[in-house]
């Protein structure tokens, strides 16, 4: 009950910012920071909940912007339904690669889902009738209007502000959903022990492959938001690369994988600190990641919240 | 016809610089059970210090190898003690990422170092070729494919023939029963980290004359690493030289017949298609 009060007073808060915060560079910074628990939250379901660590799901998100993209510019079909579209197209191959996927383990999984990812980069970059190959794609996006009443033109930060606290908060009541529900702990079996789990009549791939479609739906929506606010251009190697599913897997490694709170956190430390080293570090600001995952695994293999909690319980028992 | 045969050749030669890396990726995971997901970032620092000799001393890249085989040996010995060895016992998950960490620290400080600028190494052979009848090959992959037998030659010596080489292959196949016969397992970890480094830093001097040089090109590496690895069974030497062969002709061949756009996807078309039917390799044992 105090934290649903204390969460609903967060969410207040963060709806009023715009109101007092006019500096479109500080909009900017809350954008990406809910991004990274979007797509945090979205990874956490299949690689924190199921312990199936995806490295590829760069796929889905690189799947969710071109769908949209394509959508828009060739059939006009406006974002805001075309990423439904597009969500739709992510999960349906989502199932396909989990079917085929989910009978590997461990680092096996781990290399299939980089290759998967890998072929739909470079179908990308291939079928160039439909994506125009490395050149990219870029679009306009259309003002949205109700009836006949403009809404916005998304000309100002402010709308997407808004999009992304929404888009943020479903990822975020996904992830409660999930780990609150049937399916959630029989991931959580199936990711303590999988043979146990089986034995216990647990079916393991569909499981898995819900897990993944609904992990890839919330990656797929995330990423079609970021194509439209990051200038509205895409191009394979941006949203299909490997970096943008390293980028998921390490936000909850350094929050913490299997909880909620997890993600929310790595991703208000990554966004924060890479954007505090942009401009010093420029293209090389991934060095972060790098450096923070080596220090995290080493000294706190369960990440900041549970490094928190470790501590609470230290201080706790020594009371 | 010639055009097959020219394509099969290419791709042999090719597969033996593939080869090399698995190698390394397949003796590291041997001795320790880890996939050092830093390979290709190793072969992207032999790249550069290649490139630098050549540039500021004019060494020849193919002479280089003395040069760039001990240094990656010792960068590789060094991580393996510093931080590699802190999660030998830890989840595989855990060891994935950490060589994803090591490997974006690699690729990101190149970055910082020498700008994300595409390098090319051009010696007076670069574009030359020896003609064998119809086909021609060019000098410089021949050049690096007999070097790379060569090393694995001597590797397989080094394996087979001598006390150390003895003591790498029974930490590799039970860690404990070696502890018990008075082996130094720890140390085998950080010979096996070394030599694993040692030969990407060897297949980074090699290839230095035919590819682009830039921070991120050990990405493409690390995967066709994992290709020929699983391929050939992991854990296999002699499975991960013929699977490097292997994708080195599947690659060239797919090339020539469905455009040079196409040859990966064949590449890890083949590798799901692996993991799937025959997830031990062609010459592993199942650890699934």
């Amino acid at each position: 009950m105090k934290a649903l009060v204390f969460s609903a007073a967060a969410v207040l808060a963060l709806a009023l910012v715009p109101l007092f915060i006019q500096s479109p560079y500080a909009l900017h910074i809350f954008i990406l920071v809910f991004l990274a628990v979007a797509l945090g939250e979205s990874w956490n379901v299949i690689g924190g909940y199921a312990g199936q660590y995806s490295v590829g799901h760069s796929a889905w998100y690189g799947i969710g912007a071109y769908g949209a993209f394509i959508l828009l510019q060739s059939k006009g079909i406006a974002p805001w339904k075309g990423v439904w579209v597009a969500v739709a197209v992510a999960v349906l191959i989502a199932l396909v690669v989990g079917w085929i996927t989910f009978r590997l383990r461990g680092p096996y999984f781990v290399l299939a889902s980089i290759a998967v990812a890998e072929i739909i980069r470079l179908v990308a970059l291939n079928w160039k009738d439909l994506t125009n190959g490395a050149e990219g794609l870029s679009v306009d996006v259309p003002p949205l209007k109700i009836g006949s009443t403009l809404i916005t033109d998304w000309n100002s930060k402010t709308p997407y502000f808004y999009m992304g606290l929404l888009m943020a908060l479903f990822c975020v009541a996904v992830g409660v959903a999930v780990k609150r529900s049937k399916l959630g702990y029989y991931l959580q079996a199936i990711r303590e022990d999988q043979d146990a789990a089986h034995s216990l009549g647990i079916p393991l791939t569909l499981c898995k492959n819900a897990a993944l479609g609904i992990s890839a739906a919330c990656t797929a929506l995330a990423g079609s938001f970021a194509a439209f606010y990051f200038g509205s251009f895409i191009e394979p190697q941006a949203v299909f690369g490997i970096d943008v599913s390293i980028q998921m897997v390490l936000t909850c490694i350094i929050g913490g994988i299997g909880t909620v709170t997890g993600p929310l956190i790595g991703a208000v430390v990554l966004a924060l600190l890479s954007e505090a080293l942009r401009t010093s570090l420029a293209q090389a600001h991934l060095l972060v990641y790098g450096v923070l995952v080596i220090v995290v695994i080493l000294t706190m293999p369960d990440g900041l919240v549970g490094f928190a909690v470790q501590r609470l319980r230290r201080k706790a028992a020594a009371r | 016809m010639a055009v097959l045969i020219q394509s099969i050749l290419g791709g042999i030669l090719i597969g033996g610089i593939y080869a090399l890396v698995g190698i390394g990726l397949t003796l590291i995971f041997g001795v320790m059970r880890v996939i050092n997901f830093a390979q290709g970032d190793l072969v992207m620092v032999g790249m550069y210090v290649t490139f630098f000799l050549f540039q500021l001393l004019g060494v020849d890249p193919f002479l280089s190898v003395v040069v760039t085989m001990p240094a990656l040996f010792l960068l590789g010995a060094v991580l393996q003690r510093s931080v590699i060895n802190a999660v030998l016992d830890a989840l595989p998950q855990n060891q994935i990422l950490l060589t994803i960490g090591i490997g974006l620290v690699l690729s990101n400080l190149a970055q910082l170092a020498f700008t994300s600028d595409y390098r090319i190494l051009s010696t007076s052979y670069s574009s030359s070729s020896v003609a064998l009848g119809i086909i021609r090959l060019s000098t410089p992959l021949i050049y690096c494919f007999f070097i790379t037998a060569a090393i694995t030659v001597v590797l397989y010596w080094f394996l087979v023939k001598t006390d150390t080489g003895h003591a790498v292959r029974a930490t590799a196949q039970d860690r404990e029963a070696a502890q018990l016969m008075g082996v130094n397992v720890r140390n085998m970890g950080v010979l096996a980290f070394g030599l694993g480094s040692a030969l990407a830093g060897a297949a980074g001097a090699l290839v230095a004359p035919t590819y682009y040089i830039y921070p991120q090109v050990g990405g493409a590496f690390t995967l066709k690493a994992f290709v020929v690895v699983v391929l050939g069974g992991m854990g296999s030497i002699i499975g991960a030289t013929l699977g490097g062969v292997l994708i080195g002709v599947a690659e060239s061949v797919s090339a020539v017949y469905f455009g040079s756009g196409w040859k990966d996807i064949c590449v890890y078309v083949i590798f799901l298609l692996v993991l799937l039917l025959k997830p031990s390799g062609l010459l592993g044992k199942s650890r699934m």
